[in-house]
């Protein structure tokens, strides 16, 4: 077929002006000019490809793209990552082939400010770490300093740590529940999950007198009694809490798209995660049976009766659906607790400066997220030596290296997403 | 406290132990040399008596003096959690041999160690800074780190092992801001 010939198209007046006008010369703006430098700065802050010589032998590995890959900068300002948690990504088409996460945009040096407090100011700077469920970063602090110095926590107290802590758990889950869909793009599921946060979160409130950040247990006891608000609130709760965790779960669980985007996607078997010391569901959803209040038993756990969900696959849907069978288990726990609270003192009694003797001490609890622990020292001062918090987020996140290569880029939000990190305890 | 473990580890471990085997509490302490780190570390994860599978912790401590690498390890052989300390690793050149050929997640955990103590991990293959900006040039969890209003007069700030490659040029960049990001050339 013969090209048609193309006329010449009629050029507007105003075109034809502008073209007329001789064009400025384009000035090469000054390295000096402070815009610039600013500019530069900017530019290189979140450049994938790092402006400095590579360190180490796996920098330079990952640094240095192979025929037809490219980097892709995901984060640290991106509504998908939980936090602060930046990726560099590294795809060939659609399909990841190396991560490199980089930490540290919300470090703040906690250890550091710990050693430099006395022991009842510890507890409350640990707070903020774990800020969904905090109480499970006092929980481990108290417990290393108990140790340390040897004090008895009175039963009742016991109960109601665990009684506020499995609450915590639920509530935690329950948003996790909610935010593994809303990075897969369901939007309504997250206001359920906020809706029944937001029902404990008030009730703990009654208890603590703070929303999130607790700072209510104490070493040697807690904080408050058991007050007739928070009472009243739980049992309201109790009543229909299992209905409504089996109607949000069944919103999630019968969904066909929820479902065949998790299934096989991610998958961490059992091997890789003993290896990378991962704890908590992540573990559990990989086949190992390991959870603290078990392994390890602590305060009135060994008395209570409750199982550890485990399951095979080890892929994103079994992470969801392990925490979906906890949240049961923690149920039947809040249950027990209020059958069998004993009465007597909250706190042991303590004098206002304590100065243990120098020795060493660690303390791990299970977390909605896997263990915290905590390794305190003591010189005999009225401050720790040395503070060392060990959170699971931290070493659940070094697995995305390991699980998410192979799979696309459109899944890496739902795999990191089905691990449940918490930035503010990975970055400390 | 499990009274069996520690003639279980002292059987094992006969030569490797500095010090007796101390038990507290729920606790089993050994100290060994920052040399007998792989066969120990193999001896308690590989003996079908001890089988201490999950590496709980990775911990630097600074005494003042040296260094100590302390590990927290489970195993469902015992109830008791294992702590390892490796002890007298030299403040001025610290270092000691890595874990990874065991648990590969204690690789972020020896790039925490190094990122707050400056020890080196040999065998790591990914040993850079974790939290600090890779420009930064302290060691912030060492105890003559003092807090930020009296940091610079620290003797624990400017040490640098392996980033020594690269600081002369951001530091020529700007010399009079101190320490900042060279702009990508």
């Amino acid at each position: 077929m013969p090209a048609r010939p193309t006329a010449p198209r009629p050029q507007n007046s105003r075109v034809k002006a502008r073209a007329a006008q001789p064009q400025p010369q384009q000035q090469e703006p000054s390295a000096d000019d402070p815009r610039v430098m600013l500019d530069r700065q900017l530019g290189t802050l979140y450049e994938p490809i790092p402006p400095y010589p590579t360190r180490t032998e796996r920098e330079g590995e990952f640094y240095s793209l192979g025929d037809g890959e490219m980097f892709l900068n995901l984060g640290p300002h991106h509504p998908a990552t939980h936090g602060v948690l930046r990726l560099v990504l590294k795809l060939s088409g659609e399909q990841v082939v190396d991560v490199d996460p980089v930490l540290g945009y919300l470090h703040r040096g906690v250890e550091k400010i710990c050693e430099n407090s006395d022991y009842y100011h510890v507890i409350d700077q640990v707070d903020p770490l774990e800020y969904v469920s905090s109480l499970f970063q006092e929980w481990p602090a108290v417990l290393a300093f108990e140790k340390l110095m040897d004090v008895q926590v009175p039963r009742r107290a016991e109960y109601i740590r665990v009684l506020s802590g499995e609450l915590l758990r639920v509530a935690s889950h329950t948003l996790f529940m909610g935010f593994q869909a809303l990075d897969l793009g369901g939007l309504t599921p997250i206001l359920y999950g906020f809706i029944e946060r937001d029902e404990i979160v008030e009730m703990l409130a009654a208890l603590t007198g703070a929303r999130m950040l607790f700072n209510y247990f104490r070493i040697g006891g807690v904080n408050g009694d058991l007050n007739h608000e928070f009472m009243s609130r739980l049992g309201d709760w109790m009543s229909r809490a299992a209905k409504q965790s089996q109607a949000q779960s069944a919103l999630l669980n019968e969904n066909e798209i929820f479902v065949r985007r998790m299934r096989d996607v991610g998958v961490l078997d059992r091997a890789t995660a003993l290896r990378y010391g991962v704890s908590g569901p992540n573990l559990r959803a990989a086949g190992v049976p390991f959870d603290v209040r078990r392994a390890h038993p602590y305060s009135i756990y060994p008395e209570l009766d409750f199982n550890v969900p485990t399951r095979d696959e080890g892929d994103a849907l079994a992470r969801y659906l392990l925490r979906v069978d906890e949240i049961r288990e923690s149920i039947k726990i809040i249950d027990q607790c209020l059958n069998n609270m004993p009465d007597g003192p909250i706190t042991a009694k303590l004098p206002r400066l304590l100065r243990p003797r120098p020795g060493r001490a660690w303390a791990a609890v299970e977390g909605p997220r896997g263990m915290q622990g905590v390794y305190a020292m003591s010189d005999g001062t009225d401050q720790p030596y040395r503070f060392r918090i060990h959170d699971p987020s931290f070493v659940n996140i070094q697995t995305v290296p390991a699980i998410l290569p192979g799979g696309l880029l459109a899944d890496t939000m739902a795999i990191v997403a089905s691990l449940d990190p918490i930035m503010g305890g990975i970055d400390k | 406290m499990d009274r069996t473990l520690k003639t279980r580890l002292e059987a094992r471990l006969g030569e490797h132990l500095r010090v007796p085997v101390y038990q507290r509490q729920d606790q089993t302490e050994i100290r060994i040399d920052p040399g007998s780190v792989p066969e120990v570390l193999r001896i308690v994860h590989d003996a079908l008596d001890l089988r201490f599978e999950i590496l709980a912790d990775l911990a630097g401590v600074d005494t003042g003096d040296r260094m100590q690498i302390v590990y927290h390890l489970w195993s469902p052989m015992t109830t008791d959690w294992l702590r390892i300390i490796v002890d007298g690793i030299s403040r001025d050149d610290p270092r000691t041999p890595s874990a990874t050929f065991l648990w590969t997640g204690a690789e972020w955990l020896e790039r925490e160690a190094y990122d707050m103590f400056g020890i080196i991990f040999d065998g790591n293959r990914d040993l850079r800074r974790i939290f600090m900006p890779p420009d930064y040039t302290s060691f912030p969890l060492r105890k003559d780190f003092l807090l930020p209003d009296d940091a610079a007069r620290s003797t624990g700030a400017g040490v640098r092992h392996v980033e020594q490659a690269h600081t002369p040029a951001i530091v020529a960049d700007n010399p009079a801001a101190g320490i900042r990001r060279t702009p990508a050339s």
